[in-house]
């Protein structure tokens, strides 16, 4: 039995129109004996957008998905940034508000007759990769090394304060770590920690897009063949509106952009078709 | 509207260009008035000059016309001390000294508490020494709205060392009624608008009015700033004297009030009060007899009293560091910009400030930077590893490890003049323009005496406000933000975050607010913010900021019911939520953008449904989301467990959706 146990929260994105992320996941945890643990009956993390209308509402939706892993007594792994941050920044806020979380407790409990107690953390792949398995397990399990230049995308909603592990938010070092692990070499850019402006990209486009144009931009000014994004939310932007992006802003964006989960299933050898699909955009599309 | 702007600056008697001008315009932006930019050098207005000459100034030193000088103070002092090259100079109408910009002249500034015990020295009289033996502590609180109360603050404190005092200065804005039971205490306070407290000085004026605490064994005396153009001169400092004589404290020294030229009644003032408040004993006792002596035995080590900066600062001292600075250098002459590496070996309690110092002192004198006094000016604001920071208080040991890289840029989102200087003129237009300041119009409140209203606000709202509201800085929140350095329309988080403020602020009449209202929704306004996240990231200051901005959100949302694509896209987010447990692009995507966006937006949802940039992408998953959303939920989003619960939750907490 894997001695590591986390309660499996793959966010909205990864669930609906980026499964790619779901099929990567299965396959890089059973790699790296990492077991899931599903919650079947946890609801969206609000992903900072629902807050705005109403933050007790997230707040009590979160409240239940952490009632959920508290009573499987494990911590609860998320493979998105925005559900990390999101979900960090209101496990934290109900700790530290004893008043605020016995009014959200008792909110649960008339809704959902259960309660929660604070008895778990919230945690990111690439925490767990980096702080629980061991840069040097992952090294000793790479199968295909990634022989090309990738840069990191973070996701901002991650790099605060607690949200980002024992890494440094503001000057983040997993994955640059990560992708040494992987045979890879990371290229450093200024744009890795910088947001691409996803929660306003329904609402200020133009905007998302320059700002997303100039992270794709430096990250292939830099050498970068590929980008791997710890945020399927930011996916989105880097990946979907690539082009649009260099429409408005006149930059060349074209890069591949895949998920970090895929690209760490790459490396252990498991989605080898996928694999040579994304060798053969980073041959057409890179440098 | 008027203003009383009691911290406002002294009458200039003379201004002038000294060589070296760079020519970036940003003196003339800011006073056309007096400042005309050549394609040579910037130059003084033959119309505003006694010889009516039109030229730098710079040699005959020709004084200004009229009531110029105090007309124009304010913005030939901003024209200097925005100059990146600092050859704006001016003198002052009774120093007869020329100055440098005054970010300049304080570079030496104070800490905020000052522990300088002096032990009486040799020759004093028996009486006066036992006096000056047991506690010696002073109080120095200050009300200040732009700074100039606070700095006359530290300049008593430090003076009070001489006074055998041991002094400690603070902001009102700290404290408590307690402190008013200090034995001895000075008050120095600016007065602002209509008569009103300066903001930091509102919440412990309110909490003083409630609790009225008992001050019998209270010394104190109060220097009041203001403005006599105003009716209500220096009326905040005159409450304050009033009101501990009132609560049973004893005036040591009568109130000195102030006018705009504030530096020589302050003079008198600070001399005559130390001397006196220093014969208050240890047990609360004044011996008026010995103020004589007092001031004799004060006064004896300089020349006026007046002691400049010259001391340690009282924080604790780190080891030598050794860093590598990379720093961002433009050259407007030549357009060009790039980074300069070197190599340092600094404390680490030293400031971002002492490091720029020591390297334009030391290897560069043309870098350019903008200096603050020491304690947290705005306008220092910069970029510094990532972190926006005010770089005359940030110290290096909180930036960077010994060995590690120092990377400092200037603050994103405007302009850069030359390094490190940013052109914030755009960020002040749109601030005049957005009005942040409290408008006359008819309010609740107290009634003055010359028959207009003042608004009031209770203790615990003030107490509120400054919680919710109390950020580092307008300009460096500004540079907070990811999104500003894409939109120029965007009026920034500091400023937006000022007019939710006012906003919120119960003493804004119900006309402005609704203006208000209007700007922050409109383009340009809190919507503008692509991720709040960028900005929450930047430390407690960022969170403050953040979370302000989120407040006014959902008070947008629900004033101008979800208008607009932001508000439609929070709503049909919760609204998916709330049918499934899961959020669904499509419905959002359809509905935010609505038929014409969706079409226009057609490429990007292809591009998506079809997922042929990915790797293994679900193409007919997706199709059958795209083509028929909400009809195949299992398909493309399927409902969560218990999905009743989430409902229960959306039905107990909010039914708008």
């Amino acid at each position: 039995m894997p001695a590591l146990r986390y309660a499996y929260f793959p966010g909205c994105v990864a669930k609906g129109s980026a499964r790619e992320v779901e099929d990567a996941m299965r396959a890089v945890v059973k790699a790296l004996d990492i077991e899931l643990v599903e919650m079947p009956g946890a609801a969206c993390c609000g992903a900072g957008v629902m807050k705005q209308a109403n933050h007790k509402l997230q707040l009590t939706l979160n409240a239940r998905t952490f009632a959920q892993a508290e009573a499987m007594g494990l911590d609860v792994l998320t493979p998105c940034a925005t559900c990390q941050g999101n979900m960090y920044e209101d496990l934290a806020l109900l700790l530290s508000d004893e008043k605020l979380r016995a009014e959200i407790n008792d909110v649960l409990e008339r809704t959902c007759g259960m309660r929660f107690e604070g008895e778990l953390r919230m945690r990111h792949l690439l925490q767990v990769v980096v702080e629980d398995v061991g840069l040097d397990t992952l090294r000793d399990r790479v199968v295909n090394p990634i022989d090309f230049p990738v840069a990191g995308y973070y996701g901002v909603p991650m790099l605060q304060d607690g949200a980002s592990g024992d890494d440094d938010p503001m000057n983040p070092r997993y994955f640059d770590d990560l992708l040494a692990a992987m045979g890879s070499t990371s290229v450093a850019y200024d744009g890795a920690t910088r947001s691409v402006g996803f929660p306003g990209l329904l609402g200020r486009e133009r905007t998302a897009m320059l700002q997303t144009a100039e992270v794709l931009s430096e990250a292939k000014e830099e050498g970068a063949l590929v980008m791997a994004t710890a945020c399927p939310l930011s996916h989105f932007n880097l990946d979907v509106y690539q082009v649009k992006a260099k429409k408005v802003s006149g930059r060349d964006t074209s890069l591949p952009v895949v998920h970090l989960p895929e690209l760490m299933a790459f490396s252990l050898g498991l989605l080898t078709d996928r694999y040579a699909q994304l060798r053969t955009r980073a041959l057409v599309m890179g440098a | 509207m008027s203003e009383n702007r009691g911290d406002s600056m002294s009458v200039i008697a003379k201004v002038w260009v000294e060589p070296d001008c760079i020519t970036c315009n940003a003196c003339e932006d800011i006073c056309p008035e007096v400042f005309k930019v050549t394609d040579d050098s910037s130059m003084i207005l033959a119309e505003v000059r006694a010889d009516g000459t039109f030229d730098m100034n710079d040699g005959a030193k020709s004084p200004l016309t009229g009531t110029l000088g105090a007309d124009l103070a304010d913005l030939i002092v901003e024209a200097a001390e925005a100059c990146p090259v600092e050859v704006i100079k001016f003198e002052l109408v009774e120093s007869a000294a020329a100055e440098a910009a005054p970010a300049a002249e304080t570079v030496e500034a104070a800490p905020a508490a000052v522990e300088a015990a002096v032990a009486p020295a040799a020759g004093v009289s028996d009486a006066l020494a036992a006096v000056m033996g047991g506690d010696r502590s002073l109080t120095v609180m200050f009300g200040s709205q732009t700074g100039n109360a606070a700095g006359l603050a530290e300049q008593t404190a430090k003076m009070a060392a001489d006074f055998g005092l041991q002094a400690k200065v603070v902001d009102m804005d700290e404290a408590d009624t307690s402190a008013l039971s200090a034995g001895r205490l000075l008050i120095i306070t600016s007065t602002w608008g209509e008569g009103e407290m300066p903001d930091n000085a509102e919440s412990l004026w309110q909490a003083t009015n409630t609790a009225n605490p008992a001050l019998a064994g209270t010394h104190f005396s109060v220097c009041a700033i203001g403005d006599t153009s105003y009716d209500e001169f220096c009326k905040a400092g005159v409450d304050w004297n009033d009101k501990l004589a009132a609560l049973g404290a004893t005036v040591v020294r009568d109130i000195q009030l102030c006018d705009v030229d504030y530096a020589p009644p302050w003079k008198l003032w600070v001399v005559d009060a130390l001397s006196r408040i220093a014969c208050v004993d240890a047990s609360g006792n004044f011996h008026e007899t010995l103020v004589e002596e007092m001031l004799a035995y004060g006064t004896s080590s300089d020349d006026d009293g007046i002691v400049d900066g010259d001391f340690a600062p009282a924080s604790v001292v780190a080891d030598e560091m050794s860093i590598t600075l990379r720093l961002f250098r433009y050259d407007p002459v030549g357009a060009s910009s790039g980074f300069d590496s070197v190599a340092c070996a600094l404390p680490g309690h030293a400031t971002l400030q002492n490091l720029l110092e020591a390297v334009q002192g030391d290897l560069d004198g043309s870098l350019a930077f903008r200096r603050g006094d020491g304690n947290g000016t705005p306008t220092t604001a910069l970029r510094a590893n990532g972190r926006i920071v005010l770089a005359d208080v940030a110290r290096l040991d909180g930036l960077v490890s010994d060995g590690g890289t120092l990377l400092l840029e200037p603050l994103p989102g405007l302009p850069v003049i030359r390094d490190l200087v940013v052109d914030t003129s755009r960020l002040e237009r749109q601030r005049a323009e957005a009005k942040p300041w409290m408008r006359a119009d008819p309010r609740a409140g107290e009634r003055l005496s010359n028959g207009s209203t003042m608004g009031t606000m209770a203790a615990g709202d003030a107490t509120d406000l400054h919680r919710r509201f109390d950020a580092v800085s307008d300009l460096a929140a500004h540079g907070m933000s990811d999104s500003t350095p894409h939109d120029g329309a965007y009026l920034g988080p500091g400023l937006l975050t000022r007019l939710w403020q006012r906003a919120s602020d119960p003493r804004c009449g119900a006309d402005q607010r609704r203006d208000l209202m209007k700007v922050l929704q409109q383009e340009g306004g809190m919507w503008s913010e692509t991720d709040l996240s960028s900005i929450r990231r930047q430390g407690d200051d960022g969170r403050i900021v953040a979370e302000a901005m989120l407040d006014a959100r959902g008070r947008l949302l629900h004033e101008f019911r979800f208008a607009g694509r932001s508000g439609r896209h929070v709503k049909w987010f919760s609204r998916t939520v709330k049918w499934s447990g899961n959020l669904n692009e499509t419905i959002l995507a359809a509905q935010t953008m609505g038929p014409l966006g969706a079409l226009m937006n057609l490429p990007a949802t292809v591009r998506m449904a079809t997922g042929f940039t990915r790797t293994g992408g679900p193409l007919a998953r997706d199709l059958q989301g795209f083509l028929a959303p909400g009809k195949m939920p299992k398909l493309v989003n399927s409902v969560v467990d218990d999905h009743h619960e989430v409902k229960a939750i959306f039905d107990a907490l909010d039914r708008r959706f």
